[in-house]
């Protein structure tokens, strides 16, 4: 070989990855082993700057336990879709008002369901946001054969009576009144992209009260007793059909997140989407004869709130009309507001990658709201300024 | 009381609990030997590359809580696409190739990167107590530095040096990045060379 070696050729020689060829005429070139030295200098500064990339064996999380948070936190995200059927639309990126509706279903067997035989009916009329310390529930997070247990209880209790189905589009408010069975109104001053009616879904849920005793027992909350009339309690949960309508470039409905090419930033997909939800109340059908308020502070304490202001906080609720939405207490922020003739709520939240709100209210026994992206939200409240 | 879906992290067990629950209900109708075998070969592939998955991120961002977040969200891209299904898939490179992506873009945001530079200097702390602190410190800035000139750099340079200083070999590199090998030696060269442009600016502007 009698050409000297190019710069790429000197540079894979210091890596130990130049071929035999050239490896020779290196051994014999004065000149190129001048350069391969001027070269070296480059490389070990380089180098010496970027050696933090490979510094010795740091310990690593365990894979069991890796594997174990990856099927809890993102697998079990794929399956969000068929829950949000009961609530229809996957909204903005990651999914706030099909979270919070669906906060919305949760919060009812869990604040005030479990009884005995005569049944109650309750239904939204206002909303209430509860600031939580979520570090009770971290055990069951980071505990599989406790949440395995969990999900058994749950899954073995539950009978789905109503199966929910896919969102249907309709062209206009009027096809959405018919086929949702309630008014639904749309801001007179935006074009929908699209309007989803997505139908009604229930099921019921039967207590075992021993295993849920011994649920709270192993996960070290001993001191949490459940009462002995919720055993055997039949709460059924009825979810009426919802209208989704979306404004600007939304994902579509049963997409569990946005398309996220290994190329894009996480979760930037639909900057100007914003969805505007509303359903009528959800129905819950609960046995009477049951302290609701002693069955919410339960709930409450086991997420780490202390005993005084659990029951300060349960003082303070209509069990039988307030849907509580808990948020984390450091990561969403929220604030009464004064829209559509009542008031409502605004949560915000930021993320490590973008901030999100969500505007909810209840009027006239519909719950209603608009999510989006970014903190701005005037457009949000210039949408229902211009409801009918 | 339970939380609120992604407002509370995932924490919410009621809610986890019922997805489960709609899961299970679904599963039994569609649940196929396919699916199954996916399943079994994903969670193969996850327990193979997980360690050297982390171990590229936590040296790349600093910090192990978030380098554990970004190993996992690999994960998951991959299982999404699905790519290790097509012919000749590299699965390693993929992943060695989204994970430093997702790391530097990370390193990227600014209110991250404040983060990370705190929390770095404090884990090197921790990591090597017996050094003196103000040595620690002035390695942490260091490192800063190098990151943010990292952050900075063209992406498909940056991999290039972030795979090879985590000690991948040429074949390897050009595999992830989808290169030959012989051309991994110039792009090196080139790599270095912006790279210690890209930190001498940033020098530059820290006085």
């Amino acid at each position: 070989m009698k050409r000297h070696l190019t710069d790429g050729e000197l540079r894979a020689s210091l890596d130990g990855e130049l071929d035999e060829g050239p490896i020779l005429h290196l051994d014999a070139c004065p000149e190129c082993q001048t350069r391969l030295l001027q070269l070296k200098q480059e490389h070990l500064r380089s180098a010496d700057r970027l050696s933090f990339l490979n510094q010795g064996i740091e310990p690593v999380p365990s894979v069991r336990s890796a594997w174990s948070r990856f099927t809890q936190e993102y697998l079990n995200q794929k399956e969000i879709s068929m829950f949000k059927k009961l609530f229809a639309f996957p909204v903005v990126r990651v999914g706030a008002i099909a979270v919070l509706l669906m906060a919305l279903l949760m919060a009812f067997p869990t604040t005030r369901a479990l009884a005995g035989e005569l049944l109650n009916l309750f239904r939204v009329q206002q909303v209430a946001v509860l600031p939580i310390d979520s570090t009770g529930l971290e055990s069951l997070t980071g505990n599989e054969a406790l949440s395995g247990r969990l999900s058994e209880l749950v899954s073995s209790s539950t009978e789905v009576t109503d199966e929910p189905g896919e969102p249907v589009v309709v062209a206009n408010a009027e096809e959405a009144s018919a086929s949702a069975g309630f008014n639904v109104r749309l801001p007179a001053d935006a074009a929908p992209a699209k309007i989803y009616v997505t139908d009604s879904a229930a099921f019921t849920l039967t207590v075992d009260r021993a295993k849920a005793q011994a649920l709270l027992e192993e996960a070290g909350r001993a001191d949490l007793v459940l009462p002995e009339s919720i055993d055997g309690a039949k709460i059924a949960v009825s979810i009426p059909s919802t209208v989704n309508t979306t404004f600007g470039t939304c994902p579509e409905p049963q997409t569990d997140k946005p398309a996220m090419d290994e190329m894009d930033g996480p979760r930037e997909s639909y900057p100007d989407c914003i969805v505007f939800s509303q359903m009528t109340s959800p129905i819950v059908n609960a046995p009477d004869g049951v302290d609701m308020a002693e069955l919410a502070q339960i709930g409450l304490e086991f997420t780490g709130m202390s005993r005084e202001d659990a029951e300060a906080f349960t003082g303070t609720i209509d069990w039988t009309s307030t849907l509580v939405i808990p948020i984390p207490r450091y990561a969403a922020t929220h604030a009464d507001v004064s829209i559509d003739g009542v008031t409502g709520k605004l949560i915000q939240r930021t993320t490590e990658y973008s901030s999100e709100y969500v505007l909810l209210w209840v009027k006239d026994g519909i719950v209603y709201s608009i999510s989006g992206s970014g903190t701005d939200t005037a457009r949000a409240f210039q949408m229902v300024e211009a409801l009918p | 009381m339970v939380g609120a879906g992604s407002i509370t992290n995932d924490r919410n067990w009621l809610h986890k609990s019922m997805i489960q629950l709609m899961k299970k209900r679904k599963t039994e109708l569609l649940k196929t030997s396919e699916a199954e075998s996916d399943s079994r070969e994903f969670e193969s592939v996850f327990r193979e590359y997980w360690a050297y998955v982390y171990r590229i991120l936590k040296r790349l961002v600093g910090d192990p809580a978030e380098a554990e977040d970004l190993a996992l969200e690999t994960f998951f891209r991959l299982y999404q696409h699905h790519p290790r299904k097509v012919d000749g898939f590299q699965t390693g490179g993929w992943l060695y190739r989204v994970a430093t992506n997702l790391g530097l873009r990370s390193i990227r945001s600014f209110k991250r990167r404040e983060r990370y530079e705190i929390e770095a200097g404090r884990f090197a702390l921790e990591e090597s107590p017996e050094a003196r602190p103000a040595v620690i410190h002035e390695q942490a800035e260091e490192q800063a530095l190098a990151r943010r000139a990292l952050a900075r750099m063209n992406e498909r340079q940056s991999q290039l040096l972030v795979l090879r200083y985590s000690g991948l070999s040429y074949k390897e590199i050009a595999a992830s990045l989808g290169l030959s090998p012989t051309s991994i030696g110039p792009l090196l060269v080139r790599a270095e060379r912006e790279f210690e442009e890209c930190y001498q600016v940033l020098t530059r502007e820290e006085l």
